[in-house]
C-alpha cells in the first residue's frame, strides 16, 4: 500500500502544465517525480511532455529540465552524467524521458547507444502509442489495427516490442509500467534509481485524444490494458524476470471496444487479439 | 533596438507555470468533494495537474490548477463533477 | 615554448589537452580520426582527466557534448564533412543555447560524389549556424586557435569551430611551438556556468512564442558582433603571453603598397604566401590577406586592407551552388558601394582538386584580364 501521508508533498512537475486535461503523460511524470526527487536532471526530446512543461519564461519543472532535439535525449543525458562525474557531483538521477517516437523510432539510435554503453541513467518511454504531439500519426508503437490520423484503415502490422529489444541489451533494469498502477510504477522507479548502469522503464500512458476516449477514462482504459493481459506489468532486474502484477484477464474486447481508435475492428480481429493474449499467458486458445 | 531582458540561455523559471495557472479556462465541470471520508487518496497520483493535496482534513482541490478532466471523480467515491456554468439555459 | 614536430590532428588534440577539456565525445570519421585517437590515448595514459563518451553517431557526439556543456563541463568534439552535416541540427541548437563548445573540423569534401579529400564545403555549410568559425593556415594555427577558441567561447558563451584541412593539415607534420601547459591553464581559467544546475534549477529551451523568439535571436547575433572585438583582443593577449604571433580576424601580408590582393582562408594561404613572395621578386605589387575569422564575418577589417588595391582575387575551396565561393560572396557584399576594386572570385581545390602555385597564378591573371566576367566565379583546375 502507498503511504500517502509520507508521500512527498512537493510537486516537482505537473502544476500549471499546459497539456490537455486528463493527460496520461503528465500523470506518468507526476508519479515518477514523487520517487525521483529534486536531485534529478531530466531531458525530454520533442514530444507533448517536452512542450507541456515549459512556456516562454515559465516552466512547471522545479528541477533542471532540458527540452532536447528529437533524436538524442539519451546522448544528451550521457553528457550530463559525464559532466556531473567530472565535477564530483553525486546522488543525482539522470533521466531521459521520451515518447514512443523519441524512444522507439527517431530516437532509437541514441537510446540503443546509451544502453549499450551502460550509461548510469534511466530512460523512460512514455507510450501513448502514436505521434500525439503532431496530431496522432502511426508509429512503431501503434498497436495492430489501430486507426490514427494518417492511417484511417488501421495499422496493418504489429507493435514493435521495445521491452524485448531493451532487455536484449543486457542492461541493469527493464520494466513495464502503467499509470493506473502507481504503486507498481513508483516501486520500479525506486529500483531503477539505485542501479549503477542503464535502466529502461516503459510506461503505458493513454492519450484520450488519440485513443478516442473521454478524458476522465484515461486511468480506467489504461487499467483495462493491463487487466486484459495486453499490457503485462513486469520487470527484468539484472536478468531476473518477474511479473509484478497478476491480471484478472478481463476480455480484450472490453478494452478494444471502449476506444475510438479500434472502432473498426471486426469480430475476427478482436478474436485474434484474444487468441494471442491467451496463448502468451498459457491460457489455451 | 533594445531587446527584452532575457536569460542568455533560453530558459524558464522553475515552477512559474504553477503560479500562472488558470484551470478554469479549460473546465466545463469541476470536481467537488461530496463525502471526504470516502475519497480514495490514490487520486493524488491520478491527477495530471497536481491539483489535489492532502491536509489534516483530507483531500483538498486547487481550482487554480484543476482543468476539470474528471479522473478523480471517476476513480474515487466521494467526489462528484458539477457543471461550472449554471446560468440561464434554453436559448437556441 | 617548446618546438615539436606534429600533425594538424596532433595539434588539435594537444590544444584540447592543454585546455584541460573535461568531457569529450566523437564518432570516428576520416580524416578527423587521428585527433580523436590521440585524445583518447591522453585519457587512457592519464595525461588528461576527461570523461570520454563513446557515442554511436556524430549527431549523438555533439548532443552528448552539448549535454555536458549545459551541465557545466568544458567540452570538446572533432569531426568533418558528413559527420558535421549529421551534427547540423545539434550545431544550430548548441548555438541557440549559447553553449561554449569547441569543435575541431578537419575539413573534407561533401558527398556526392563520394570524396575523402580536403575542401571547405563542410564548414561553409554551417555558415548560418551561429558558430564562430576560425580557419587555420598551418599546424601552429591549429594549436593556437584551439586554445584561443575556449577563451572566446567561454567569454561570449557561444560555440566555436576550429577548421583545419583534412590531410593537408590533419596528416602533415610541421614544426609547432607548444606553449607551456601552466601558462595555458592560467590563460583559460575555468568559470563554470551550468544551465542545468541542481542549485539553481531552470527549464532549458522552453516553447518560445513570437513575443520572445526574435529577442533571443537578437541577443545571439549581438554575441557574434561582440566577437569581432573579442577575437582580436584574445589573439593579442595570446601573442603577448606566449610570444608567438597570432592574428585575430585577418592578417595582411605585403599589402602596404599592393595593387593586387589575394584573399583566402585555410591552408591555401600558405601556398598564396609563396606565390606572393615569388611575384614580389619579379616586381609585381601583390599582397595577401589571410582570413582567420570567417564567422562572424569581419567585413570592416577586410575592407581596411583592400581600400587601396585595384584587384582582389578571392580563392574559395568551396562552392555555394548558383552563387559562387562563400568568401568571395561575403567580400563582394561587404565591398558594395565602398570602392572601385575589381573583385574576382575563384573556385579551386574542390574535393582535393588542384590548388597550387600555378592555379593561383591563373586566378590572378584572370582577375587582371579584361575578359573576366566578375559577376560569376571562375573555376580553375578543372
Amino acid at each position: 500500500m502507498i503511504d500517502f501521508k509520507n508521500l512527498p508533498q512537493e510537486e516537482l512537475f505537473g502544476q500549471g502544465n499546459v497539456g490537455c486535461k486528463g493527460c496520461g503523460a503528465a500523470i506518468a511524470g507526476r508519479q515518477a517525480m514523487k520517487v525521483l526527487g529534486e536531485r534529478t536532471i531530466i531531458t525530454i526530446p520533442a514530444s507533448c511532455m517536452a512542450t507541456l512543461g515549459g512556456n516562454n519564461t515559465k516552466t512547471t519543472w522545479k528541477m533542471p529540465f532540458y527540452h532536447t532535439l528529437f533524436e538524442c535525449a539519451p546522448a544528451v543525458s550521457s553528457g550530463i552524467r559525464a559532466a556531473l562525474e567530472i565535477q564530483g557531483i553525486k546522488d543525482v538521477n539522470v533521466v531521459s524521458w521520451a515518447g514512443d517516437a523519441g524512444s522507439a523510432d527517431i530516437g532509437f539510435q541514441s537510446l540503443t547507444g546509451a544502453a549499450e554503453r551502460q550509461e548510469h541513467m534511466i530512460h523512460v518511454l512514455y507510450d501513448n502509442e502514436m505521434y500525439m504531439n503532431t496530431g496522432g500519426q502511426t508509429g512503431s508503437q501503434t498497436p495492430l489495427f489501430a486507426i490514427t490520423s494518417n492511417g484511417s484503415l488501421g495499422k496493418p502490422v504489429h507493435k514493435k516490442n521495445m521491452l524485448a529489444i531493451m532487455e536484449a541489451h543486457g542492461i541493469d533494469y527493464v520494466a513495464s509500467a502503467n499509470i493506473a498502477y502507481p504503486e507498481d510504477l513508483m516501486a520500479k522507479f525506486k529500483k531503477a534509481s539505485t542501479k549503477k548502469g542503464f535502466s529502461y522503464i516503459h510506461i503505458l500512458a493513454p492519450c484520450h485524444r488519440g485513443w478516442g476516449i473521454k478524458p476522465e477514462e484515461t486511468i480506467e482504459i489504461s487499467r483495462k490494458a493491463t487487466e486484459s493481459g495486453l499490457w503485462e506489468l513486469f520487470e527484468v532486474d539484472e536478468g531476473k524476470r518477474t511479473r509484478t502484477y497478476e491480471p484478472s484477464f478481463s476480455p480484450v474486447a472490453d478494452y478494444l471496444k471502449s476506444q475510438g481508435r479500434f472502432k473498426n475492428l471486426t469480430t475476427e480481429q478482436i478474436a485474434a487479439y484474444q487468441k494471442s493474449v491467451n496463448s502468451y499467458y498459457g491460457r489455451g486458445e | 533596438m533594445v531587446a527584452k531582458n532575457l536569460p542568455t540561455v533560453p530558459s524558464g523559471d522553475p515552477g512559474a507555470l504553477a503560479k500562472a495557472a488558470n484551470g478554469a479556462i479549460q473546465r466545463i465541470n469541476r470536481p467537488e468533494i461530496t463525502d471526504p471520508a470516502r475519497v480514495n487518496p490514490i487520486v493524488l497520483l491520478y491527477c495530471p495537474d497536481g491539483a489535489l493535496s492532502l491536509d489534516e482534513k483530507g483531500i483538498a482541490i486547487s481550482y487554480k490548477l484543476c482543468k476539470g478532466c474528471g479522473i478523480c471523480a471517476k476513480e474515487s467515491e466521494g467526489i462528484a463533477m458539477v457543471p461550472e456554468y449554471t446560468g440561464p439555459k434554453g436559448v437556441f | 615554448m617548446n618546438k615539436i614536430l606534429i600533425t594538424g590532428s596532433e595539434a588539435a588534440a594537444l590544444g584540447a589537452k592543454l585546455a584541460k577539456i573535461e568531457v569529450l565525445a566523437y564518432y570516428p570519421i576520416t580524416p578527423a580520426f587521428p585527433a580523436m585517437e590521440r585524445l583518447s590515448k591522453y585519457i587512457d595514459d592519464e595525461e588528461l582527466n576527461c570523461k570520454f563518451i563513446r557515442v554511436e553517431s556524430d549527431h549523438s557526439a555533439l548532443a552528448a557534448v552539448l549535454g555536458a556543456s549545459l551541465a557545466g563541463a568544458r567540452s570538446y568534439t572533432v569531426t568533418n564533412s558528413q559527420g558535421l552535416l549529421l551534427m547540423t541540427e545539434v550545431a544550430y541548437h548548441a548555438a541557440g543555447l549559447r553553449q561554449p563548445i569547441v569543435m575541431g573540423v578537419a575539413n573534407r569534401a561533401l558527398s556526392a560524389p563520394h570524396s575523402r579529400f580536403p575542401e571547405q564545403g563542410d564548414a561553409v555549410s554551417q555558415g548560418a549556424s551561429g558558430w564562430i568559425q576560425l580557419f587555420c593556415e598551418n599546424n601552429q594555427d591549429v594549436l593556437d586557435n584551439t586554445i584561443q577558441a575556449f577563451r572566446i567561447a567561454e567569454k561570449l558563451r557561444n560555440p566555436v569551430m576550429v577548421n583545419y584541412e583534412g590531410y593537408i593539415q590533419s596528416h602533415t607534420l610541421e614544426e609547432v611551438f607548444a606553449p607551456d601547459p601552466e601558462k595555458v591553464t592560467a590563460f583559460l581559467p575555468l568559470n563554470r556556468q551550468p544551465a542545468l544546475d541542481l542549485n539553481n534549477p531552470r527549464g532549458v529551451n522552453t516553447v518560445t512564442s513570437p513575443e520572445f523568439y526574435p529577442d533571443y535571436k537578437y541577443q545571439q547575433n549581438e554575441a557574434m558582433v561582440q566577437a569581432l572585438t573579442l577575437i582580436p583582443s584574445v589573439a593579442q593577449e595570446y601573442s603577448q603571453e606566449f610570444g608567438a604571433k597570432s592574428c585575430g580576424l585577418v592578417d595582411g601580408y605585403r599589402l602596404e603598397d599592393a595593387e593586387h590582393a589575394i584573399v583566402a582562408m585555410g591552408s591555401i594561404v600558405s601556398t598564396a604566401r609563396l606565390f606572393v613572395d615569388e611575384m614580389r621578386k619579379q616586381g609585381k605589387k601583390i599582397g595577401l590577406l589571410k582570413v582567420k575569422t570567417w564567422r562572424p564575418f569581419p567585413a570592416q577589417a577586410i575592407l581596411e586592407y583592400l581600400q587601396k588595391v585595384h584587384y582582389v582575387t578571392v580563392l574559395d575551396k568551396n562552392i555555394v551552388f548558383g552563387v559562387g565561393g562563400a568568401l568571395a560572396t561575403d567580400i563582394k557584399a561587404a565591398a558594395y558601394g565602398q570602392g572601385n576594386q575589381v573583385i574576382n572570385g575563384v573556385i579551386l581545390g574542390l574535393g582535393g582538386g588542384k590548388c597550387g602555385i600555378e592555379e593561383i597564378q591563373e586566378a590572378v591573371e584572370h582577375t587582371e584580364s579584361s575578359e573576366a566576367d566578375k559577376n560569376r566565379s571562375e573555376w580553375i583546375g578543372l
